[in-house]
């Protein structure tokens, strides 16, 4: 290969690396996440982070800093507490190529400066590379075995770039194994070497050594007559300890590309002719560049974040923060989060998630949503009307319904403080014009609710569902009863503590009542009473006709976030 | 007597100490409590969809039958709306049709054999009050606390059948046998605030400032809570204010404490 191609090729994509590094590094001070965030400029986050980094590492954290970095970041401890398999892949991944990488990648920087003696064709090197990339790509196969199994489960989140970039790593893997065995078993990389060496390519003269490699080294010679005879070995093995193995050992202890090359062995002839020793190499060099380029944009930016992130963690608690350092430790979570949906399969609301066909329930995506939100992504997102994007609309849904359980933090094999982040995308929403259901249907009085209603030509098609999905209110059987003796408001407590704070609601719960039998539900849908309901069942409990009337409140709310929601989110509300 | 225990979300993250006290507790009294990875129970959902709560809540009533357990539940809220889900579910064969479709997607399903148990009524009536007395060591003789239900756990009383919903005894009796005294506090019963919370604030914070008031005018020394909701409420209320304020004691350290267990393992 031609130096200058290789350089350019390196140079280019180390270029390419750093520039996509410190971007994607810069937005640990860039991104906006929480509402306390508008309070903090770029350039005291970076203080901040300086200042933070110092103090942990001049105090006693810096054993726990150390504690972690060799037993989260190294040994990935946490992910082997939840899911032994996925952590023997990803152990398998990282060790062996981080090992590749350093005795094979960086040989001349580094395995040849520490063993003065180091030839790629020499044992152990031989060996240990075939190890090294074995066990990465027995990772990969028990990754993505993994990922299937799971799949039947839940939505995981995935980008097209970052299976391409799993499919970059196994041709790299690939592609090095082919190239290996092609070499072991080309009959032209052997005279090559010859001419070099031995200062001869003639077939006649080399007979000796060329009877020793085609029955110990696996250069498959297609003009060698069988069988060998074992005097001529033996005169060859002279011949290879004088001008031969200083720099080569039989190759048979790679185990990988040996059985490769015996098996390439009848097409070695036209592999030579097609050179493919040549293009191999092109191919396993170009996808390595390629790779190099592109992993500041995948998904496997991780294998930098998510080490910072867990030392982080280790300095100190996020309550401990300072606010700008808290607000780039959340832009940090968004790139520490490996996407392995462990969070989804622990999370209390995923049941809710799938029954709602929501993943917007669901922690992994919700931290999507949460950088897309800061990002600006999310409200640009398919807005094609005066609405909310959908994508915006599912997002909030599944916020505000989180629970705060506090798992997806606890079983985060990274470590991220999940928990902070979703209190911070919370107040994003808010500002952002996607609160809570209860905020944003009492941003407009009941009435003018009604009046979008009754505009509305697609609500029918929903009042037909209502029998299934709010029986009580939909049955006149279960509210006719009511004989407006107005015991329901006079146990209230949500009545009495509203005169008591100055803002009397707007209807009684037995106004709501008289208007459900007055076929005006649409009336109450938006109301305040309605909405600020307790739901501690007083009134239930005290109706005298037994008229259910705190489950019909909650059963007015969820036609509300379905009705009213259907009418918000076409942008008629606004 | 062997429980699956139904914690709910609150607790784990943000009151452990329930979970500790009422492990310790129970394993004195001989009350086996198996681990099942429960979700939640609901209750969030109930504003947006009837169907996806009930689905959400039965969910684990089918985990407890599959493990053929009862769910033995000290959260007031969770404990409301798991039967609250086998009533609906009980009465509406289109919602169990589509619970059972959605249950089977993950290989569940639900007949009704689990029942649904709130902390009071399996002290008071299985593990029994006589036996409770028998494990005292340390009564709290002196102590004055205020009794906190739950509304969830109260009413409607069809639902829940954990007492009579006007005047209830269950909570005090247990109170008694710790050797403390449990107050007559006109508020007794009323809603804690914490479902306003999000909707509003100022309202919520209203009520639980009624209650805290009433509980010290009817001179409690704390207000003894069996569900995270009401417990952390009326602590967060109290956070930094400089009104006067009231402590908060779960029922299960109240009771660890009156049978000698040492206060760490309670929590406290």
């Amino acid at each position: 290969m031609s130096q200058a191609i290789f350089q350019t090729g390196l140079y280019a994509s180390l270029a390419l690396c750093a520039l996509g590094l410190l971007w994607r590094v810069s937005a640990w001070f860039r991104l906006r996440i929480g509402p306390d965030a508008r309070a903090v400029a770029p350039w005291q986050r970076l203080v901040a982070m300086f200042r933070g980094a110092a103090s942990a590492l001049a105090s006693q954290r810096l054993f726990r800093i150390l504690g972690t970095f060799f037993l989260d970041v190294l040994l990935l401890r946490r992910l082997f507490a939840d899911e032994k398999l996925r952590w023997l892949a990803h152990l398998l991944m990282f060790v062996g190529f981080t090992l590749l990488l350093l005795m094979h990648a960086l040989a001349p920087l580094v395995t040849a400066k520490l063993f003065p003696g180091y030839q790629p064709t020499l044992a152990p090197y031989l060996f240990l590379r075939d190890v090294f990339g074995a066990m990465v790509l027995v990772g990969l196969a028990l990754f993505l075995f993994g990922r299937r199994r799971q799949r039947t489960a839940l939505p995981l989140l995935r980008r097209p770039i970052d299976s391409a970039f799993a499919a970059l790593l196994a041709f790299v893997l690939v592609s090095g194994f082919l190239l290996e065995a092609d070499k072991i078993a080309s009959p032209r990389a052997f005279y090559r070497m010859t001419e070099q060496f031995i200062g001869t390519n003639d077939p006649a003269r080399l007979e000796p050594l060329r009877a020793l490699w085609a029955s110990e080294f696996g250069v498959a010679f297609d003009d060698l007559k069988a069988p060998i005879a074992p005097r001529l070995v033996e005169e060859g093995r002279k011949l290879h300890r004088d001008a031969c193995a200083s720099c080569h050992a039989q190759p048979a202890s790679a185990f990988v590309s040996y059985p490769v090359a015996r098996l390439l062995a009848p097409v070695t002839g036209l592999l030579d002719q097609a050179g493919a020793d040549v293009w191999l190499l092109y191919l396993h060099l170009f996808a390595c560049f390629l790779g190099l380029a592109s992993l500041p944009f995948t998904r496997f930016f991780h294998v930098l974040a998510a080490p910072i992130s867990l030392l982080v963690n280790a300095a100190a608690p996020t309550r401990e923060f300072s606010a700008a350092g808290r607000v780039s430790r959340r832009a940090l979570a968004l790139d520490a989060c490996v996407r392995c949906g462990i969070c989804d399969t622990h999370c209390v609301v995923a049941p809710l998630a799938r029954y709602l066909d929501n993943p917007g329930l669901l922690p992994s995506h919700k931290l999507v949503g949460t950088g897309a939100l800061a990002s600006g992504r999310l409200l640009r997102s398919g807005q094609e009307h005066d609405g909310l994007p959908e994508e915006a609309l599912r997002a909030a849904e599944g916020a505000f319904l989180c629970t705060d359980c506090g798992r997806c933090t606890s079983r985060c094999p990274v470590g991220l403080d999940l928990a902070d982040l979703w209190e911070a995308g919370r107040g994003d929403l808010r500002s952002a014009g996607l609160p809570a259901p209860a905020q944003w249907v009492q941003a407009r009085p009941a009435l003018a609710w009604a009046e979008s209603l009754e505009a509305d030509p697609l609500q029918h098609i929903l009042s037909d569902a209502d029998a299934s999905s709010a029986p009580l209110s939909a049955d006149r059987r279960s509210f006719s009863r009511c004989v407006q003796c107005q015991t329901c408001t006079n146990v209230c407590p949500v009545v009495a503590h509203s005169n008591d704070i100055g803002q009397g609601v707007d209807l009684t719960p037995q106004k709501v009542m008289n208007l459900l039998r007055l076929g005006m539900r649409d009336l109450t849908l938006g109301s305040r009473m309605v909405w600020d309901c307790a739901n501690c069942y007083q009134c239930q409990e005290h109706c005298p006709e037994g008229i259910r009337v705190a489950d019909i409140m909650y059963e007015l709310r969820a036609l509300a976030v379905q009705r009213l929601g259907a009418v918000r989110s076409r942008g008629e509300a606004s | 007597m062997k429980y699956a225990l139904f914690m709910g979300c609150k607790v784990p993250s943000q009151l452990p100490a329930y979970e500790a006290s009422t492990r310790a507790v129970l394993g004195h009294l001989g009350v086996a409590l198996v681990d099942l990875e429960f979700s939640c129970c609901g209750y969030p959902a109930r504003d947006v969809s009837r169907d996806a709560f009930v689905v959400a809540a039965a969910r684990n009533l089918a985990l407890a039958e599959r493990a053929g357990l009862d769910l033995l539940v000290p959260s007031s809220c969770c404990f409301g709306t798991l039967r609250h889900a086998i009533q609906f579910l009980g009465e509406d064969a289109g919602l169990r049709a589509r619970v059972r479709q959605a249950l089977a997607a993950e290989g569940l399903a639900w007949s009704g054999s689990a029942r649904v148990e709130h902390l009071l009524p399996v002290l008071a009536r299985e593990v029994g009050v006589d036996a409770l007395a028998a494990a005292v060591r340390a009564p709290r003789t002196g102590l004055r606390v205020a009794a906190q239900y739950g509304c969830h756990a109260l009413r409607p009383s069809n639902v829940t059948r954990l007492d009579n919903p006007m005047a209830p005894t269950i909570f005090e009796t247990l109170i008694s046998v710790t050797g403390a005294t449990a107050v007559d506090w006109p508020r007794r019963l009323d809603c804690c605030g914490d479902p306003l919370h999000q909707a509003n604030t100022p309202l919520s914070e209203r009520m639980t400032r009624a209650k805290i008031t009433d509980a010290l005018e009817s001179g409690a020394e704390a207000i003894c809570t069996v569900c995270p909701h009401c417990h952390l409420r009326f602590d967060a209320v109290q956070a930094g204010s400089t009104d006067p304020g009231i402590r908060t004691l779960l029922y299960t350290q109240l009771l660890g404490l009156a049978m000698g267990l040492p206060a760490k393992s309670l929590g406290l």
